[in-house]
């Protein structure tokens, strides 16, 4: 089966005042038609570099891909012209970020904004695109939106300007979308909406869909297939159930373990002692090793690679040896 | 029966509007709107709601940081809302705050150890050695590391800044520590470590929180009673295990609905049973009956015209016409 996005040995570098940083670190991910892949990790684990990889929108320099391949729908898009991206971006992959506030035109109403992606990418006049514009505000749940579509993004609450960044998302109908952290700026209930919205808009228009979240919780309920990120490398990948029920690395179980839980009786949280590294100082050894209550002299020495030892593949010399 | 360390009595806040032309009469938009509860001394009480809710708010009114027009707040059964400003100063020993963001609520241009004896200098507390001590002692309750007291808080992480900003918080042995949403500039696994702080210091020093959260995992974890706030107002109110178990209020069954939890999988077909629609309404002109009857699943034609009164029900406080579990 011809794989719809697929990330082959990425490696993206940064050039910073303590020399080059690797920021990701042979990637390998696919996303197939109708899926949802969830990507999580704490900050500064490389999702959103991947994402914006993925958009061809990282910044160069400082930024370079120094190596591997982004194949969409088997086109290599790595060293595409800028040309061709812009052709790419929107009608076939398509991203909604983080802070809706920031990424909408503050001064031009949600209904262009929405006109002008259409009409960037098809063929239709300036009244079509609006009358499409509506349609979108329609159907991703917006009301009155004949009226709404007049108004500017400072009229509107967090979860309608999201609604509207998904609206403009999807207006060409891309077969990737890629929702960065969609929820983070907004309430429970709102989330709640959105995320239904994410899960019918998949339905409607069999897209597929890169989630990036840091919560296990939010993977739990939208994600088919999940690979953990740490420090700029995929350290686990497999089916949704498999990592919440299975979690083979110690920094996926912190992960799991750490969000207190809506049913559980109270008990100590486990914690993840420590923070991220930053990227300049990773040693030769696992990245994780300075937090993990598992690690050895190997994990020292040696960066585990992402291999399967029994559940599914995981970058971790204690579930290689079994230790954990 | 002991007297709770914080008795909070009918406490409205009320804010002054633009007006609308010179001679109108000038609106205003209640946030709270007669918020009573009560907080024992070595306990948490959380607030939870969505943004506007007023949750904020009224933990700002209660310890006199907004100006609240109407009400009695009870520190050990002194009204602080009485009190002149500088008898008001004196009590800020005994209360004290942690803020959501840790990012602007350290000056970044002071180095961590001024930081954290600044409450002790303004109040007058000890000698500048015994300062210096208590911030030694301070910093090590709260898991930094003496030879970090130089430091700016650039250096540190967010979940170090918040260890700092406790630090800070407790160095008047205050007996009311606010926390406004501690953790939800943080990561899962940082904001972990901050949780299990707050809860050690909570055994050890014997602290009660107000604690402010939208998250309701968080709120769970650390609170003993929990209110939930809508449009101003508290809609249901109890000890958590009994709100969490069996909510009576829609609106509390609807953010436990749309709360991410790891037993709700997409794998097993999971769809959310309770949607809620739209936005809470404008505070500015709040609905005559129940706020939350356009977005409720059960309202009737009382909730549209008149405002249900907070009552007891069990185990639980509840303000609905229609309280009960949830229908499937």
């Amino acid at each position: 089966m011809s794989r719809l996005l697929e990330i082959d040995d990425l490696r993206v570098t940064f050039r910073t005042r303590y020399g080059e940083v690797t920021a990701l670190d042979s990637v390998s991910l696919h996303v197939d038609a109708g899926e949802t892949l969830g990507i999580v990790g704490e900050s500064g684990c490389g999702k959103s570099i991947t994402a914006l990889s993925v958009m061809g929108l990282i910044p160069q320099p400082p930024g370079r891909i120094a190596g591997g391949a982004i194949r969409l729908q088997g086109e290599d898009i790595v060293g595409a012209s800028p040309a061709r991206l812009q052709a790419l971006r929107g009608a076939e992959v398509a991203m909604i970020f983080q802070e809706p506030m920031t990424s909408l035109n503050p001064v031009f109403t949600i209904g262009s904004q929405i006109a002008e992606a259409i009409m960037l990418h098809q063929n239709v006049g300036a009244d079509q695109a609006f009358k499409d514009a509506i349609a979108l505000l329609d159907r991703v749940g917006i009301p009155s939106p004949d009226r709404r579509a007049h108004d500017y993004p400072h009229q509107l609450s967090g979860g309608m300007r999201q609604r509207v960044m998904i609206a403009m998302a999807v207006s060409c109908r891309p077969k990737v979308l890629i929702a960065d952290e969609p929820t983070t700026a907004l309430d429970v209930t709102v989330q709640a909406q959105i995320f239904d919205l994410l899960n019918e808009i998949q339905r409607d228009f069999g897209a597929a869909i890169v989630l990036i979240t840091h919560d296990m919780g939010a993977i739990s309920e939208m994600a088919d297939r999940v690979a953990v990120m740490y420090a700029g490398r995929v350290i686990e990948e497999a089916s949704a159930d498999d990592v919440l029920d299975f979690p083979q690395h110690p920094y996926a179980r912190g992960l799991i373990d750490c969000i207190p839980a809506l049913g559980r009786p109270d008990h100590r949280l486990a914690e993840i002692p420590g923070v991220v590294p930053p990227l300049h100082l990773l040693g030769a050894g696992c990245a994780f090793a300075q937090r993990c209550a598992h690690r050895n002299d190997r994990c020292d020495r040696e960066k585990p690679s992402l291999v399967n030892h029994g559940r599914h593949p995981v970058a971790c010399h204690g579930a290689e040896e079994s230790r954990l | 029966m002991t007297a709770p360390l914080l008795d909070v009595r009918d406490l409205t806040v009320r804010f002054a509007l633009p007006k609308p032309s010179l001679f109108a009469p000038r609106p205003h938009l209640e946030a709270v709107r007669q918020v009573s509860f009560r907080l024992d001394a070595g306990k948490a009480f959380g607030i939870v709601g969505e943004s506007g809710s007023g949750k904020t708010t009224t933990a700002m009114a209660a310890i006199r940081l907004t100006r609240a027009s109407g009400g009695q707040v009870l520190l050990d059964g002194e009204d602080l809302l009485q009190l002149d400003d500088e008898a008001m100063r004196g009590k800020r020993r005994d209360v004290q705050l942690i803020f959501q963001d840790p990012y602007s609520s350290l000056n970044p241009r002071a180095r961590v150890v001024d930081i954290v004896r600044e409450p002790m200098d303004l109040m007058e507390i000890g000698t500048p050695q015994d300062r210096l001590d208590r911030v030694r002692e301070l910093f090590e309750l709260v898991g930094l590391r003496p030879d970090q007291l130089n430091l700016f808080p650039h250096q540190f992480s967010g979940g170090q800044r918040q260890r700092i900003s406790i630090a800070r918080a407790l160095t008047t042995n205050p007996k009311l520590l606010v926390c406004d949403e501690p953790v939800s500039a943080l990561d899962v696994a940082i904001q972990a470590q901050i949780l299990n702080l707050l809860a050690d210091l909570k055994d050890r020093l014997g602290l009660s929180y107000l604690f402010i959260s939208h998250d309701l995992g968080v709120v769970r974890h650390v609170c003993d009673h929990v209110a939930v706030m809508y449009l101003g107002k508290i809609v249901e109110s109890g000890p958590t295990d009994a709100l969490f178990e069996a909510p009576q209020h829609p609106y509390t069954q609807a953010l436990l609905a749309a709360a991410p939890s790891l037993a709700r999988r997409k794998s097993r077909g999971y769809v959310r049973p309770l949607k809620v629609s739209g936005d809470p309404p404008s505070p500015i002109n709040p609905p005559p009956g129940c706020a939350f009857a356009e977005r409720c699943p059960r309202a009737g034609d009382i909730c549209r015209s008149t405002p249900p009164e907070l009552a007891r029900s069990g185990a639980v406080d509840i303000a609905c016409h229609f309280p009960g579990p949830p229908e499937v």
